[in-house]
């Protein structure tokens, strides 16, 4: 339900997928399977306003910033299904 | 509102069981001895008691319980949500179940077996849209990116608490050391007789890179502690009362517990702001009235971000109030002098509020001199307790 108006009605939006790392943590215990580590989790704060929180990709961890410009990736899951990651964007993308 | 609460209660009574990593009994009868114990520090029986108190994650049911002590007459109990940000909650319940008349002896109580039971700190990728009013149902979408622990959960906002402030790990564990030295002292604390230095804290584990390490975690205890509450002109008369000088929640409800991911700015905790106003404000006390305190240190970076939320120091300050020997019994405000949940062990929080009522009464195995007022703060909930 929204808070402000209590409508019910859910909308679909699509968002750009960029955005830049508010926050991260390199986590190594305590480790699961499903995961290679170290995980880099991450907050992601989109170009549209949402916060996210997700996995940074692509990079090793000591060169995970704060502040870091982000594009979303998907990486398949078991199942056919797909979680949303984030890596370094390119300038000019 | 609030200040109808101001001392017209009291503790009466302090129970526990001993601390350990394998209780080898389960969590009613753990609850049940440390009730038993609290109610015989306060010079009641279990008769005497109508009200009952705990925490929503609680796993033992009150039937079991009343069966176990003896209860005869329970009019009143709830259950305070929130985990153990909620854990002095269970005094305002208790303090405004006895203000209205709801309640003439209400014990309050936490049993857990978070070692040798369900552990914290266990890799756990189970979905569950609920929670089992843990207050985290946010862990949901955490558990797809590995972020699977209060500890994950919590090394977020702190990582970027530590880069607004210029905050280091080295920084938490100046608080550790202050922890381990005290838990040292107490034959109950997990950590007795191991103090540790900074080179120490500094060269465990990275358990969540850069906020947190092995030795910034509390430890996964079994155990229970319970309190016996009453009104402040009714305690009985070989008990040794502390009064609830002030007792506040602030906004249970508004976020997570420690995946609370989504505020604009997570450099603040938001809770402790909230609370200190109700507990300060709200009740005409001032911060430097506070002779000890006890800050729920779940994890190290927490118990800084308490003590800026709070407003014993300013924002980003917490790391130099530290490294000035605050916390210490010669600082201006000793801080979680049983160890804390870190060095002593975690009873979700409410083992601090015993050791409150300790310095209280002058029993503390690490006394701070002339103690008359107590602070328990566990983030948005929090009591301030007096020597009457």
């Amino acid at each position: 339900m929204c808070p402000s108006c209590h409508g019910l009605e859910l909308e679909v939006l699509d968002l750009a997928g960029s955005g830049v790392v508010y926050s991260y943590s390199i986590l190594h215990h305590p480790q699961h399977p499903s995961f290679e580590y170290p995980v880099i989790a991450a907050l992601i704060d989109l170009d549209e306003g949402v916060r996210i929180l997700s996995n940074l990709v692509g990079i090793p961890p000591e060169d995970a910033r704060i502040g870091m410009p982000v594009q979303v990736r998907f990486e398949p899951t078991r199942g056919d299904m797909a979680v949303p990651v984030f890596e370094p964007r390119v300038l000019g993308r | 509102m609030t200040t109808g609460l101001a001392s017209s209660t009291a503790i009466v009574g302090i129970g526990q069981t001993e601390f350990s990593k394998a209780a080898r009994r389960s969590e009613t009868q753990l609850a049940s001895e440390a009730i038993a114990a609290a109610l015989a520090d306060a010079g009641l029986s279990s008769s005497d008691v109508d009200g009952l108190v705990s925490y929503t994650i609680d796993p033992v049911e009150e039937t079991e319980l009343v069966r176990a002590v003896g209860f005869d007459a329970i009019g009143f109990s709830s259950r305070v949500p929130y985990g153990g940000g909620g854990s002095q909650g269970v005094l305002l319940h208790a303090a405004a179940a006895l203000a209205s008349g709801a309640a003439s002896v209400v014990v309050a109580y936490r049993a857990v077996r978070a070692r040798s039971g369900t552990r914290f700190g266990r890799a756990d990728v189970g979905g569950r849209p609920t929670s089992s009013h843990s207050g985290t149902t946010a862990g949901q979408w955490c558990s797809p990116f590995g972020v699977l622990t209060p500890a994950s959960w919590m090394s977020l906002n702190v990582a970027r608490y530590m880069h607004a402030y210029g905050v280091e790990n080295a920084d938490f564990g100046r608080a550790v050391v202050q922890l381990r030295a005290y838990a040292a002292n107490n034959p109950d604390a997990h950590f007795y007789k191991q103090p540790i230095t900074l080179e120490d804290h500094q060269a465990s584990r990275w358990i969540a890179e850069p906020a947190v390490r092995l030795f910034d975690c509390c430890q996964e205890t079994d155990g229970s502690v319970a309190l016996v509450i009453t009104r402040a002109d009714r305690c009985p008369e070989a008990s040794r009362p502390v009064l609830i000088a002030a007792a506040a929640a602030s906004g249970l409800f508004e976020e997570e517990i420690a995946s609370n991911h989504y505020r604009p700015n997570l450099e603040v905790m938001d809770g402790s702001v909230a609370l200190a106003r109700r507990l300060f404000d709200g009740f005409g006390i001032e911060r430097g009235e506070v002779d000890v305190a006890m800050i729920y240190d779940a994890f190290s970076p927490i118990l800084l971000m308490q003590l800026e939320g709070l407003g014993f120091c300013g924002f980003g300050e917490a790391k130099d109030f530290i490294a000035d020997g605050h916390l210490g019994l010669d600082g201006s405000l000793p801080c979680n002098t049983n160890g804390g949940l870190i060095g002593e062990g975690y009873i979700h929080g409410l083992n601090l509020t015993l050791e409150a009522v300790r310095q209280l009464r002058g029993d503390s195995v690490n006394q701070v001199e002339g103690a008359t007022t107590a602070l328990v703060s566990a983030s948005r909930t929090g009591v301030i307790l007096r020597r009457p």
